[in-house]
């Protein structure tokens, strides 16, 4: 209980007094609704007008989960055929890392191209922004296996497979989770990015609200889209625990 | 096509800074004809000759209501219905002067599907790809419904309009139904302004406090303007000389058929170019208020605008 406490208590304490600092300052220097919305404003529409928002939100949460399931499972996949070789690795690896730095914004109207209005192109910007993350951390993971490990799997005869599975992926969980946790918050934005062309959910709830000049419905659904991303955090958060408590000194040494 | 983008952000903490003897005016596009009379006034010296010192900003995605509440600009461009819904939000922004007195919004589609009218082109199968949020398409959807239209934002490209005949979209008459007609398409277009609502576009607006404070600036500006019109309107030529290096998508030609094109929603039959109504002014914000865009009644309408 005291140790929920200490954990707890820092982030919202920060929160209460962020949000009472702006509302006041909003206040005493007189800031048009239309710049910036006091918080209170912003939580009257986040309330108001929760019968769009919980919509347009379960729209986009839906995307961001395909999104980062295909991307773990197909960054995972990437990163274990650049393992295999060196060669593989020179060969393919600088072409993963444009996934990395591709500007969705600038993409994202080709994805609608090329996989039509609606949400398999809001997956594919949420995939395309997240799966670089898991790439590089996995790959790190399946490249740093403790050398003393390997070559006991090669005393033994271990298959090549049976190295895969009972060693080099169990090394590289704890950094594909690392991975996850960037991809989790990015995959949130690669959503929304999409939907400003592809369609729906939050992303055109703000475009929207901008248009209308409903600043508050802005920063409501940005709110929105920033608990999206934090549930995921901790989703991982948590499933990481759960998979590495009994073993890895990141989760037991707490 | 004239959207507000992500760039608030930016402006967010700027505090006000207005500085008397030099005047900014914010655009919310690219130089286009739609902006004729205003390059036309620079160069004919319409603004030089009354004192004025006029400095062009803004362009694609510059929040310029924002920009104007805040002071950060003294002028800018926006719609009608724009200024109704930040007054409603309790921005102080007031129209000075009203370039198209017909809007030239409308929707395109092909000429081939053979849809007859605006009410046809909303009931037939297909996509329309507009601005997310925008007052017409919820005005449209209220006067003749949906049907089975998929909704699509539009992402300020005509390409998927080119690539799918069943597609229809958001257009400026001057822009994009001719940059599609030069492309190979045969469109066809529906003026929104057709079906009663029809907000003046490419107003000038600026603060209530500037009108007070400086009410002979903006008198003055506001004469530069429409003589740069009357220029405009008889001989856009050596305007659009100066605009096509600025907007490279354009070529003259596209510059010319705009002009062309703008022509008859720009021009008053009697009294003096830019000049708006009260009855017109009162109507829009009856129609947005009935729309449930407005969160308080609508104010009177002469609040909205002057004629200086």
């Amino acid at each position: 209980m005291k140790r929920a406490l200490t954990r707890i208590a820092p982030p919202v304490v920060t929160f209460v007094v962020g949000v009472l600092l702006a509302e006041w300052l909003i206040r005493a220097l007189d800031v048009s609704p239309l710049i910036l919305p006091r918080p209170s404003a912003v939580w009257a529409a986040a309330t108001g007008e929760a019968a769009s928002l919980l919509p347009a939100l379960g729209a986009t949460a839906q995307a961001v989960l395909i999104g980062l399931a295909l991307s773990s499972t197909l960054g995972v996949a990437a990163a274990v055929a650049l393992a295999a070789s060196p060669w593989i690795q020179r060969a393919f690896y600088p072409y993963a890392i444009f996934f990395q730095i591709v500007p969705i914004v600038a993409i994202a109207p080709l994805l609608v191209i090329w996989f039509g209005y609606g949400p398999r192109a809001v997956v594919a910007a949420a995939l395309v922004v997240s799966i670089f993350p898991v790439i590089a951390n996995t790959l790190a993971g399946l490249l740093s296996v403790d050398p003393a490990l390997r070559d006991l799997f090669r005393l033994y005869g271990a298959s090549g497979f049976a190295t895969l599975w009972k060693l080099r992926l169990p090394w590289a969980l704890p950094y594909l989770l690392t991975g996850l946790r960037i991809a989790a918050g990015l995959a949130v934005i690669g959503a929304i990015v999409g939907e400003f062309v592809g369609g729906g959910g939050l992303g055109v709830l703000v475009l929207g609200a901008m248009r209308q000049q409903r600043t508050d419905l802005v920063f409501a659904a940005v709110a929105y889209a920033s608990l999206l991303g934090l549930a995921l955090f901790a989703a991982v958060g948590l499933a990481s625990r759960i998979a590495l408590r009994h073993w890895h000194a990141s989760e037991t040494e707490r | 096509m004239r959207t507000r983008g992500l760039a608030l952000a930016g402006w967010l903490l700027v505090a006000c800074a207005e500085d008397d003897s030099k005047l900014t005016l914010a655009l919310n596009w690219k130089p286009e004809p739609e902006f004729g009379g205003i390059f036309e006034a620079e160069r004919s010296g319409a603004f030089e000759k009354r004192g004025l010192a006029l400095e062009r900003t803004g362009g694609p995605g510059a929040p310029v209501v924002q920009m104007v509440t805040a002071g950060q600009v003294s002028f800018g461009i926006a719609s009608a219905d724009e200024v109704v819904l930040a007054r409603d939000r309790g921005g102080d922004v007031v129209a000075v002067f009203a370039t198209y007195q017909t809007s030239p919004q409308g929707l395109m589609t092909h000429a081939a599907r053979g849809l007859a009218s605006l009410e046809a082109l909303l009931e037939a199968k297909g996509t329309l790809a507009v601005e997310p949020g925008l007052p017409y398409v919820k005005w449209l959807e209220k006067r003749y419904g949906f049907g089975a239209l998929q909704v699509v934002p539009y992402t300020y490209s005509i390409a998927p309009f080119l690539n799918d005949p069943t597609l229809s979209q958001q257009v400026f008459v001057t822009a994009e139904p001719i940059a599609a007609r030069r492309a190979g398409a045969d469109p066809q277009v529906f003026l929104v302004a057709d079906s009663g609502y029809d907000p003046y576009t490419a107003v000038v607006i600026t603060r209530g406090e500037t009108l007070r404070s400086r009410p002979a600036q903006v008198k003055a500006l506001v004469e530069a303007l429409r003589e740069g019109w009357r220029g405009y309107l008889d001989d856009p030529a050596p305007a659009n000389a100066r605009m096509g290096p600025l907007n490279p998508e354009m070529d003259a030609e596209a510059f010319g058929l705009g002009a062309e094109a703008q022509e008859r929603l720009i021009e008053v039959a009697n009294g003096a170019l830019g000049q708006m109504s009260e009855e017109r002014w009162a109507t829009l914000a009856q129609q947005l208020s009935e729309l449930g865009l407005l969160a308080k009644p609508p104010q009177p309408a002469a609040s909205y605008f002057v004629n200086p």
